[in-house]
Parts: C-alpha cells; structure tokens; sequence
C-alpha cells in the first residue's frame, strides 16, 4: 500500500511539473507573491463571512432570521473559490512539497470535513425548508447546531495546518 | 534606532522565538497572527459588504456584535505583531514595506472606529443608507486589502 501511495504521489508530481502553469509558477516573478496575496484574502472572506452564519447556526445572533445570514453564503462561497483556486496553483508550481507534507493532508482532510457538511447542510431533503423555519427569535435545532460548529471548527483547522505547512512539513 | 532594535532583538524572548526548534515558538506566534486577520479583517468586511448593500435581509443593528470580534482579532495581533517584530526587529524596522503596511493597518483600524462611530451611534438602520456609511465601507475594503497585501509581500522582498 505504501509503495502503491508514494508511485501515485510521484507520477502526479511529475506529471503537474510538466504543466505550463507549474512552471510559470516557480518562474514568473511575483505570481507566487500574488497568489499568497489572495489566498490571505480568500480566508478573510470566507471565515468572516461564514463566521457570521455558523455563529448564527450555534445560536448566537438570534434577532437574526437563519435566512437572512444565509444570504452571506455567496461571498463565503466566493472566499472558498479563490482559495481553491490559489490554492491548486500552490499544489502545480510545487508538487512535492505538499504530496510529503503531513500538514497538508492534514489541512485536505478539513477541507473534505467542511465541505461534506457543506453537502449535507444543502442537499439534504428539506434543507430549505429547515432554513426558512428559523425566524428571528428561534432557537435552532441541535442538528443545525451541528453544522455550524463543524463549520466554524474545520475552517480554522484549515487556516493552522495551512499556516504551519512550512513548519510541520517544509513547504515554503 | 538602529542600535534599539539590534537589542530588541537580541533580548533573551525574541532569541528564543526566532532561533528554538519548537512549534510553539515563531509558528504558533504566526498562525495566532494569521488568526487575528481572520478575525479583524474577516469580521469587518462581512459589515463592510453588508453596508455596502449586500445581505439587506440582515438587519444592520445586529452586526454591533461582530466589533467584539474586532476588537479581540486586533488586540491579538498587536500583541503577537509585537513579539514577531522583536524576533526580527532590525530587518523589519528598517523596511519601507514594513512601515506601509503599519500605515495601512493604522487606516483600516481608524475606518472600524469611524463606521462604529458613524453608524451604530444612533439608528444603525438609517446611517446604513447614506453615503458616509457606504464611502466607509468601500475604503475600510480596499485597504484591508492593501493591508493584507503589504503584509505578504514583505516575505518576499
């Protein structure tokens, strides 16, 4: 299993470090600068924004309708966005820097936490409905609870195992 | 001023948070760093965005909460932007980029002041609608983002 894991590791980073994007990456001057610069920003938006309704969801905020909070998923979506897409252009221009870094799979594994709750909290049968029925003043069930300290939760873990990959692993 | 920052950062505490080989010196200080940003810059532009006109459903009232968290982010980051500039006082504070990005962060914390200040004196609701609020708004966005993009930078010029 090990061997099968470090062949697969391996054949992906050389096949990402063939890419024009990964090589634009280590050599264009300043886009690395660049992107950092937006991924910082991305989780400013994202933490800040879905910062508001998790909190809303543990039942914090009460004057505020669950539905009205909601309306701040767009921008928490748009963070999230950038930062997968910075953060995909990281994983290009240096591969094997995260493929052997324990912290980044650390900070995949809360990215995959946070997005299947994500999934479960939009898909599931009734979500809407389970939305719109927390008004101003509600209390919301433990359910919802939940989601919203998985959230707040796997979010922050993303940021330490991302801000400690140079330490825990050797990432720069 | 040279000379104070040379024995700033060759103080006992910032020998140990730049040079031990533990997680809890320089990379635990950091990441807290980078949690204080989440929370200053990330709080504030969620009002930001909300006083810009995105959101209406949410009443503006209740983001009077949300400068607690401001508050706290900014106090946290002073306290661990001080013990990161005394473990590399001398390179730090002889830098340009170093001395715009405190300017930068200086504008952003005066534009949380002023928008607490111009719309939660008051009746949130109405300040919200006119144009100091909005003009606020928009300048405390963007030089959050230059803020952000100083600090960056700095690791790599």
């Amino acid at each position: 299993m090990t061997s099968l894991f470090a062949h697969s590791t391996a054949s992906l980073s050389t096949w990402l470090q063939a890419t024009a994007l990964s090589h634009a990456m280590v050599t264009q001057p300043w886009l690395w600068a660049i992107c950092e610069t937006l991924h910082f920003v991305g989780l400013a938006l994202l933490i800040g924004t879905a910062g508001v309704f998790d909190l809303r969801l543990l039942g914090f905020i009460k004057r505020v309708s669950l539905g009205a909070v909601m309306d701040l998923r767009g921008w928490a979506a748009f963070g999230l966005l950038i930062n997968l897409v910075t953060g995909v252009m990281f994983m290009t221009g240096a591969p094997s820097q995260y493929l052997h870094n324990a912290a980044w799979w650390w900070k995949v594994a809360f990215i995959a936490v946070a997005g299947l709750n994500i999934a479960v909290f939009e898909l599931r049968p009734g979500a809407r409905a389970l939305v719109a029925s927390v008004g101003p003043n509600d209390d919301t069930p433990l359910r919802l609870k939940l989601a919203g300290g998985v959230s707040l939760f796997s979010w922050f873990a993303v940021l330490y195992f991302g801000r400690m990959l140079p330490f825990i692993g050797n990432a720069f | 001023m040279l000379q104070l920052f040379t024995s700033l950062e060759s103080t006992s505490f910032a020998t140990w948070l730049r040079e031990s080989n533990t997680i809890w010196a320089y990379p635990t200080v950091l990441t807290l760093h980078t949690v204080g940003l989440a929370l200053l810059v990330g709080a504030s532009m969620a009002l930001d965005l909300r006083l810009l006109g995105f959101a209406r459903r949410i009443p503006v009232a209740a983001l009077s909460k949300s400068f607690r968290v401001m508050w706290f982010g900014f106090w946290l980051n002073l306290a661990t932007g001080l013990m990161l500039f005394a473990a590399d006082a001398s390179t730090k504070g002889t830098t340009r980029l170093f001395a715009f990005k405190l300017g930068l962060v200086v504008m952003g914390v005066v534009s949380v002041l002023l928008i607490e200040r111009v719309v939660f004196r008051g009746d949130p609701e109405r300040a919200s609608t006119r144009w100091p609020a909005r003009g606020l708004a928009a300048a405390s966005l963007v030089v959050w983002l230059a803020a952000i993009t100083a600090g960056r930078f700095m690791a790599y010029v």
